[in-house]
C-alpha cells in the first residue's frame, strides 16, 4: 500500500467530514425556520480495492444527505388545516353574527317586541289618550328600526365574507404559481445532482399554508414534481403549470362572486363555487367564507323575515279592521303590508304605516257611532303577542319563535367555537410530531459537531503521519 | 420521541395560553356576575332565560294595568258612594213628606232640595278620571247624562288584562246604575224618574204619590249598593291579581338567578387557583429554557 493512498484516504475523511460539519451548520442556522426539515449526512464506506491480496476499503465517502420526511404526517397535517381554516373563519363570523342577537348585554329585538305589544296593552286603559297613541307609534318605529338594523349587519357579514374571497383568491393563485415554479427547479437540480433538499422543504412549507385556504391533496411524481389537486379532484398544479381562480359577480346570487377555475396549462374556465370549499363547504378558509356567505347567513335572515312578515301579517290584519278616532281611519295597515317574505326584515320592507296617532286603531266599530273610549281592538292586537301561530318552527307565539332563532345562532356559533378548538388541538398535536420527526435539536447537533470535528482532526492527524512517512522515505537516500 | 428546542417553546407557550383563556373566562364572569353572556355560551340556558325574562316583562305590564284599572274603580265607587249619600237624603225627605203634617212652604224647600239632589245625581253619572267619564261606557269624551238626566254612553265594558287572558272589566255601565237600563227602568229603577214623580207628586200636593215612591227609593238604594259591591269584588280581584303577580315576579327572579347568576366563591377560588397555576407554569417554562449544551461547550 502506497503511502500516497493513505494521504487519499485522509483527504476523502477531510472532505467527508467537512461535509458532514456544513450540513451539521445548516442545521444549526435553520433551527427556527419555518418547515425547515433536518438534513442528516448519510456516510458509507468507499468501494474496495486489493492491497497485497487483503481487500481493504480507500476511505470514506458521503452516500447521500437525506432530509427527514414523513410524507404521512404531511397528509394528515394539510387535511387538518383546511379542517381549522374552515372553523376559525365560520367561527369568527358567526361571533359578529351572535353580537346582533345577544339579549343579555343590550335590549335587542326581543325586548324591542316586547315593548310594543306593552304600549298596545297601555292604549287598552285609555285609547284616547294622546302619549299613549304616540307611544305605540314610536316603540313600532323602535321595532321597525331593529329589524333593519339586523338585516343590514347580517348583509354586511355576508358581503365582508364576499369581499375576504379576492384576497384568498390572489394568494391562492400566488402559492399555486410558486409551487409550479418549484417543481421545475426541483426536477432540473435532482435530474442532476442529488435531492433539493431546502427547496423540498419550501415546497412542502407552501403546500400546507396553501392547505389551510383550500382543501388539497398532492400526488408526487417519480420525476420530484408534485401534482396538486384539490379533494375533488380538479387539478391545481400539474408539473410546472398552475391553474388559476378568478372571480366573476353573480348576478343570481346579488352579484356576490363565483370562483372560476382556469385549468394548468390553460382551457376553458369552469365554475368552481360549488366544489372549492369541498363538500358542503367543510373545507379551508374559502370553505368557511362560502358558507358563511350562501348558507348560515341566509338561514338567519329567512327567520327574522319570516318573524317580521307573520308579525305584519297579523296586526294589520286585525288593524285595518278596527277603527282609529274617526270614521274614516279604518281599513289602515299599521305596518307596511309584505309583498314578499324574503327581505321584508330589511330597509325596503317593513315600515310603519301610520303617521297621525288618531289612525291608531284601538276601536273594532266606528267610534263616531259607539264611542271613542272602544279599546276591543287595541286588546285583540296586543294578545297577539301570547298567540300561538303557525310558522316554520310549528305551533309558536312570535316570542317563542324569536328566541328558538337567538337559541339557533347561538348553537351555531357553540359548534363553530369547538369544531374550532378541536382541530386547533389536532393540528398542535400533529406540527408537534412534525417536528419531533423533523425538527432540529440543538443538543443533538453540537454533539454532532464535535463529533465531526474530532473525525476531523484525526483525519487530518492521518494526513500528518502520512506526510512525515513520506519525508522519511525521500529523506533515506541522501 | 425527540424533543427539540421548538417543540419546548411551543409547549410552553401553548400552556400559558390555556391558563390565561381560562382566566380571562373566569375574569368575565366575576365582573358580569353572569355565567352567560352570549348566546354561544349555553344556547340550550339561554332560550330558557329569554322566555324567563318576557314572563317576568308581561308581569309588570299586568301589575301596570291593574293600578290603572283600581284607581278607575275606586274612583266608580266614590261615586257610587256619593249617589248613596244622596238617596238616604232623599228618603228622609220624602218620609218626612209623606204626612199630611206640612205646608206649602215646606213643601217648596222640598222640592227645591229634590232638585238639586237629582242634579246631584246626574253630576255623579258624570264624574270624570283624567278628563274621560267613567259611567260613559265607550262613548266616554262627552258627558253620559244630560241635563234631564238622560243617558247618552253606551254600556260596552272597558276590559283590561289583568293576566294573561284574563280580562276584568274596570267600568260600570252608566245606565244600569242610574236609569236602571235602557231604555229606562227596563232592567232595574229608574233613578231620575224618581226624583221627578216626587218632584210632581210635591207640586200637586199628593201625599199617596209620595208614599208610592218610598219603595221606589229602597229599591235605587239597593240597585246602588249592589253597583258598589260588584266593584268592591272587583277591586279586591285586582288586589288579589296583584299579590299573585307580585309573588310570581319573585319567583321568576328567583329561577333566573339560579340559571344565570354565577356563585362569587366558586369563581374568586378557579381565579386563584389559575392564576396560582400561572405563576408555576411560568417559573417551570423559565427554568427549563434556561440549561443548553452549549453552556456546557468550551
Amino acid at each position: 500500500m502506497s503511502i500516497n493512498s493513505l494521504l487519499e484516504t485522509g483527504r476523502t475523511a477531510l472532505n467527508a467530514q467537512k461535509l458532514a460539519l456544513e450540513v451539521t451548520g445548516e442545521n444549526i442556522t435553520n433551527v427556527n425556520t419555518t418547515g425547515y426539515s433536518r438534513q442528516t449526512t448519510i456516510l458509507e464506506t468507499a468501494p474496495t480495492t486489493l492491497e497485497r491480496g487483503f481487500p481493504l476499503g480507500s476511505g470514506v465517502k458521503v452516500a447521500a444527505v437525506q432530509r427527514s420526511y414523513d410524507g404521512f404526517l404531511q397528509t394528515q397535517i394539510m387535511g387538518q388545516n383546511a379542517t381549522y381554516g374552515q372553523g376559525k373563519t365560520s367561527n369568527s363570523a358567526l361571533q359578529r353574527v351572535q353580537q346582533l342577537f345577544n339579549e343579555f348585554t343590550t335590549d335587542g329585538l326581543g325586548v324591542s317586541l316586547q315593548n310594543f305589544f306593552k304600549s298596545w296593552q297601555d292604549l287598552t286603559v285609555n285609547p284616547q289618550g294622546a302619549p299613549e297613541r304616540q307611544a305605540v307609534l314610536s316603540q313600532g318605529q323602535q321595532l321597525v328600526d331593529n329589524f333593519h338594523r339586523i338585516n343590514s349587519n347580517l348583509n354586511d357579514v355576508k358581503s365582508d365574507m364576499n369581499k375576504s374571497l379576492e384576497g384568498q383568491v390572489s394568494d391562492i393563485n400566488d402559492t399555486l404559481n410558486q409551487i409550479a415554479t418549484l417543481n421545475l427547479q426541483i426536477k432540473q437540480i435532482e435530474v442532476q445532482s442529488g435531492p433539493a433538499n431546502e427547496m423540498r422543504d419550501k415546497r412542502d412549507l407552501l403546500l400546507r399554508q396553501l392547505s389551510q385556504k383550500v382543501g388539497i391533496s398532492f400526488v408526487e411524481q417519480p420525476d420530484g414534481m408534485v401534482d396538486v389537486s384539490l379533494t375533488s379532484g380538479q387539478s391545481l398544479v400539474v408539473g410546472k403549470d398552475a391553474a388559476a381562480l378568478s372571480l366573476l359577480p353573480n348576478a343570481a346570487n346579488s352579484g356576490f362572486y363565483d370562483i372560476l377555475l382556469t385549468p394548468p396549462g390553460g382551457g376553458p374556465a369552469v365554475n368552481a363555487t360549488a366544489f372549492i370549499g369541498g363538500p358542503g363547504n367543510t373545507q379551508g378558509e374559502i370553505g368557511g367564507a362560502l358558507l358563511v356567505r350562501d348558507t348560515m347567513v341566509n338561514n338567519y335572515l329567512s327567520e327574522l323575515d319570516e318573524l317580521a312578515s307573520t308579525l305584519a301579517s297579523e296586526v294589520n290584519g286585525l288593524h285595518s279592521a278596527g277603527y282609529g278616532l274617526t270614521a274614516a281611519s279604518t281599513g289602515l295597515d299599521f305596518f307596511t303590508p309584505p309583498a314578499a317574505v324574503a327581505g321584508y326584515s330589511g330597509q325596503g320592507g317593513i315600515g310603519v304605516n301610520i303617521a297621525a296617532i288618531s289612525d291608531v286603531a284601538a276601536a273594532d266599530a266606528d267610534p263616531t257611532v259607539n264611542g271613542t273610549g272602544n279599546n276591543k281592538n287595541a286588546q285583540s292586537i296586543a294578545s297577539v303577542y301570547d298567540k300561538f301561530l303557525a310558522m316554520s318552527a310549528g305551533n309558536v307565539t312570535l316570542e317563542g319563535f324569536y328566541d328558538s332563532l337567538v337559541g339557533k345562532v347561538g348553537v351555531g356559533v357553540q359548534n363553530a367555537g369547538r369544531a374550532e378548538s378541536q382541530s386547533d388541538g389536532i393540528l398542535k398535536q400533529l406540527n408537534n410530531m412534525r417536528e419531533s420527526a423533523s425538527g432540529v435539536s440543538l443538543d443533538e447537533e453540537l454533539a454532532n459537531l464535535i463529533k465531526y470535528q474530532k473525525a476531523y482532526e484525526g483525519a487530518a492527524k492521518l494526513i500528518n503521519v502520512g506526510s512525515e512517512m513520506l519525508d522519511t522515505v525521500i529523506n533515506l537516500v541522501k | 420521541m425527540r424533543v427539540t428546542q421548538n417543540t419546548t417553546a411551543n409547549l410552553v407557550l401553548n400552556n400559558l395560553q390555556v391558563i390565561r383563556e381560562r382566566q380571562e373566562q373566569l375574569q368575565q364572569q366575576s365582573s358580569t356576575g353572569a355565567k352567560i353572556s352570549a348566546p354561544g355560551d349555553d344556547p340550550v340556558n339561554t332560550q330558557q332565560i329569554l322566555h324567563l325574562k318576557s314572563l317576568t316583562a308581561a308581569g309588570e305590564q299586568y301589575a301596570r294595568n291593574i293600578t290603572n284599572g283600581t284607581s278607575l274603580l275606586t274612583m266608580a265607587d266614590s261615586a257610587m258612594a256619593g249617589m248613596g249619600d244622596v238617596l238616604s237624603r232623599a228618603k228622609e225627605i220624602a218620609v218626612a213628606m209623606s204626612n199630611d203634617t206640612n205646608n206649602a212652604n215646606s213643601r217648596t224647600a222640598a222640592v227645591n232640595e229634590l232638585q238639586q239632589l237629582k242634579n246631584q245625581i246626574i253630576t255623579l253619572g258624570n264624574t270624570q278620571l283624567n278628563g274621560k267619564y267613567i259611567f260613559g261606557g265607550f262613548k266616554n269624551d262627552t258627558p253620559p247624562f244630560d241635563a234631564a238626566g238622560n243617558f247618552t254612553g253606551t254600556n260596552d265594558d272597558i276590559n283590561i288584562e289583568i293576566e294573561r287572558g284574563t280580562f276584568l272589566p274596570v267600568n260600570y255601565a252608566g245606565d244600569k246604575l242610574v236609569n236602571g237600563g235602557t231604555p229606562a227602568g227596563s232592567s232595574g229603577t229608574d233613578i231620575i224618574k224618581i226624583f221627578d214623580n216626587l218632584v210632581t207628586a210635591l207640586n200637586a200636593g199628593s201625599t199617596s204619590a209620595v208614599q208610592a215612591e218610598l219603595p221606589n227609593l229602597d229599591s235605587a238604594m239597593s240597585q246602588v249598593l249592589a253597583a258598589r259591591s260588584d266593584v268592591g269584588a272587583r277591586m279586591n280581584r285586582l288586589d288579589g291579581s296583584s299579590q299573585v303577580n307580585d309573588n310570581t315576579k319573585l319567583s321568576l327572579t328567583k329561577i333566573l338567578s339560579n340559571i344565570q347568576d354565577v356563585d362569587y366563591m366558586q369563581v374568586i377560588s378557579d381565579l386563584s387557583k389559575q392564576q396560582t397555576a400561572y405563576q408555576a407554569a411560568i417559573a417551570a417554562s423559565a427554568k427549563i429554557s434556561q440549561v443548553t449544551l452549549l453552556d456546557y461547550l468550551r
